[in-house]
């Protein structure tokens, strides 16, 4: 494997967005097609992923890996584009914490669980109003999307959010799961979620079984 | 005479002196040159004229060290809290130990040890329950998070009605939804007050809603509780001292907007902090590093001389009342009282802030009942020395049984847990090998057939807390926070013939 790779999964598994970035720049210069590039990633984080699972690293671990692939990624991903290729994976899934909650943690969890279970995640964020969720499940054409919110006074923006996935006709298009610390599966079912896992393995199970419906 | 306990020697100290200091620099510090995120112009306008440095793009309150040391004064050390019942107020602050219950937000079915939404006579008898146990002093907003088939902007103000009329212990009323503008009221209906709740959100931030109650507060001229919680190593350093100064200085905070707004406001501090859960993400409930971390704030609260409330023992990470259950509140409600709050919140919640139920609130009273008499500390005089009847009874074979003084003074020294199984073996055995939580299902048995409220609510008053919860409804339909659905099954509610508030 050539060498920039081999720090770039280094740079993530030890959480640092600064080298990953650089080395995944330079394994682009040098040539590396950027597919190969993006395999590279996933792989470290799959690697990181399973450690997590096995109960070898800890939830700090999880998201400092998290956020290293992420802040390689624009940058591998428009290498992608501009090579006139497409990303493989189990499927596209834009992910944020809704309008007027600001609470990252259990969402870059989720994100960074999906990402390492081979979807391409496009995270958007937090405080995230309902026309730029619908405007992303647009743009991506996402087969799920997952929003998150910790506090029961933003948790009926997820019922809104849905609304306006129907009002643009969008809405049988695309899987709408939920989580967050005022979600309950009751609240999931009556706001018309199609899922909700409390936990964040548990989302990545559901997103399969979603997919795989 | 006034319920509760009174610690009779000198609080456990966990920092020393110079240890206390630092950890008030660091708060200072961070209050001053971090400072805290205020989402209300009327806040940022109050706190500016006071002489708050304001970055008005961020929305962030700078504080000077003059500011928060003038709140803390102003801050009365204790205060009486009136109850419906005068018998049941409560003096917080100082030495003073009270308990209360720590909401969960279902029942749990006490054989499959799974949780599901309590239905309205459940709820009643939770709350009858708590009146009835004589170490429970105060109830918490949400004994459950409402019972079934009501819609969740109504839970709080249901659940408040079913309080006010199934006891007269002392309230603590939350705002979800800005339901205090109701519940205000239906207090006023009864005579009393209620301690109103304002929330701080974790690190550093004190949103529109929570800032809107704190001026609905300040109206009412009613004690207040502070209470802001942080997850350790999440919403807060992974350290035990970074978590505390940026815990004091999140509710050192709003302890100046409301002690210059209104000086003298009585109030009491709390901040839910538990270390993170590394694996799952939830807060790590139970642990012994929470209690730590409260050892801490209480002694930083007996420092500054503001009543504190602790809640550390209350969620526990067990989902039965069992062993577990049992040392993760036991260990830490001692060190809670032993290290100095004033009210300890544990009664009932069993799985974090999941589950309640009314028959762990009666083993847990047991427990309350044996901290409160090792408060109560030991008596040494000429009586209890008891020198001449030591003499009188000499050695072998004298003994103290059949003494006056045994009668007399055995139960007053003694706690006699009311649902411990304290049987003998060839009793135990003879009596169907009964444990703690099958005496306690009894005890809850015995309690909801006997128990009456001190004082019940005449027929005015249901009918105008009635009044006050249709007005309610009425305002959160045309504010379309209930649904045509929630709606319908609402209505079955509240049509049952035992519904009292029509």
């Amino acid at each position: 494997m050539e060498e920039s790779i081999q720090k770039m999964r280094e740079a993530i598994v030890n959480y640092n967005e600064v080298e990953a970035s650089e080395y995944a720049r330079q394994a682009i210069e040098q040539g590396i097609p950027p597919i190969d590039i993006l395999g590279a990633m996933t792989e470290a984080i799959r690697e990181v992923g399973d450690k997590f699972g096995k109960g070898e690293l800890w939830l700090p671990d999880l998201v400092g890996a998290g956020s290293a692939m992420q802040a390689a990624m624009p940058i591998v991903e428009a290498a992608i584009v501009e090579s006139g290729g497409s990303r493989e994976s189990q499927g596209v899934i834009v992910i944020g914490t809704v309008f007027g909650d600001i609470h990252n943690i259990g969402k870059d969890m989720v994100a960074t669980l999906l990402t390492a279970g081979g979807f391409e995640v496009h995270d958007l964020g937090i405080n995230i109003p309902a026309d730029q969720f619908v405007e992303a499940v647009t743009k991506y054409n996402a087969d799920i999307l997952a929003m998150s919110a910790l506090l029961t006074t933003t948790s009926a923006e997820q019922r809104r959010v849905i609304k306006a996935l129907e009002d643009r006709g969008i809405r049988p298009k695309v899987r709408v799961i939920v989580g967050g610390g005022a979600i309950t599966s009751g609240f999931a079912q009556d706001i018309g979620a199609d899922g909700y896992d409390p936990t964040a393995p548990g989302a990545v199970k559901l997103a399969k079984r979603l997919i795989a419906n | 005479m006034l319920k509760g306990f009174t610690r009779r020697f000198p609080p456990l100290d966990v920092l020393s002196e110079e240890q206390v200091h630092s950890l008030h620099r660091a708060i200072l510090d961070v209050l001053r040159n971090t400072g805290v995120r205020f989402e209300s112009e009327r806040a940022l306008d109050d706190l500016e004229q006071i002489g708050c440095s304001i970055d008005r793009e961020a929305k962030r309150a700078r504080f000077p060290e003059y500011l928060v040391e003038e709140a803390v004064r102003r801050t009365p050390s204790s205060h009486r809290v009136r109850a419906r019942d005068l018998q049941n107020d409560i003096v917080l602050g100082g030495d003073t130990v009270y308990f209360r219950n720590f909401p969960g937000m279902q029942t749990v079915d006490l054989d499959t040890w799974e949780p599901r939404d309590p239905t309205m006579q459940e709820f009643n008898d939770l709350i009858t329950v708590f009146d009835a146990l004589p170490n429970l002093h105060a109830i918490s907003p949400y004994p459950y998070y409402g019972f079934d088939g009501v819609p969740p902007v109504m839970r709080l103000l249901e659940g408040i009605a079913i309080e006010i009329k199934n006891t007269t212990k002392v309230l603590i009323q939350g705002n979800t939804a800005e339901a205090d503008q109701f519940h205000i009221e239906m207090t006023k209906v009864v005579g009393g007050e209620s301690i109103l709740a304002v929330y701080g959100s974790a690190p550093l931030t004190w949103y529109d809603d929570q800032l809107r109650a704190v001026y609905r507060a300040l109206d009412t001229d009613w004690p207040m509780y502070l209470l802001q919680g942080t997850t350790m190593g999440a919403t807060g350093p992974a350290t035990l001292a970074g978590t505390v100064a940026v815990n004091y200085a999140e509710l050192f905070s709003i302890l100046v907007l409301i002690q210059f707004n209104k000086p003298g406001t009585r109030v009491h501090i709390a901040s839910d902090t538990y270390p993170q859960n590394m694996r799952s993400g939830a807060p790590g409930f139970g642990r012994i590093t929470g209690a730590l971390v409260k050892a801490v704030e209480n002694q930083m609260s007996r420092h500054y001389g503001i009543p504190r409330r602790d809640s550390n023992p209350g969620p526990l990470n067990s989902k039965k009342a069992d062993f577990q259950a049992g040392y993760e509140r036991g260990m830490n409600a001692l060190t809670s009282a032993l290290t100095g709050s004033n009210l300890i919140s544990m009664h009932s919640a069993i799985y974090g802030e999941i589950t309640a139920h009314p028959v762990q609130a009666i083993l847990d009273d047991d427990i309350a009942g044996m901290i409160g008499r090792f408060l109560n500390g030991v008596i040494v005089n000429d009586d209890t020395l008891a020198l001449e009847l030591i003499n009188e009874v000499g050695p072998i074979p004298g003994n103290f049984l059949n003494t006056a003084h045994t009668r007399e003074w055995w139960h007053r020294e003694q706690f006699i847990p009311k649902a411990a199984d304290e049987l003998t073996y060839p009793e135990w055995f003879n009596s169907g090998k009964k444990d703690c939580l099958e005496y306690a299902r009894e005890k809850m048995q015995g309690i909801l057939a006997n128990h009456q409220v001190s004082k019940p609510l005449t027929g005015s008053q249901e009918e105008e807390i009635g009044r006050i919860l249709k007005e309610a409804r009425d305002h959160y339909r045309r504010q379309e926070q209930i649904s045509d659905k929630e709606w319908e099954a609402y209505s079955t509610v509240l049509r049952q013939p035992d519904y009292p508030f029509i």
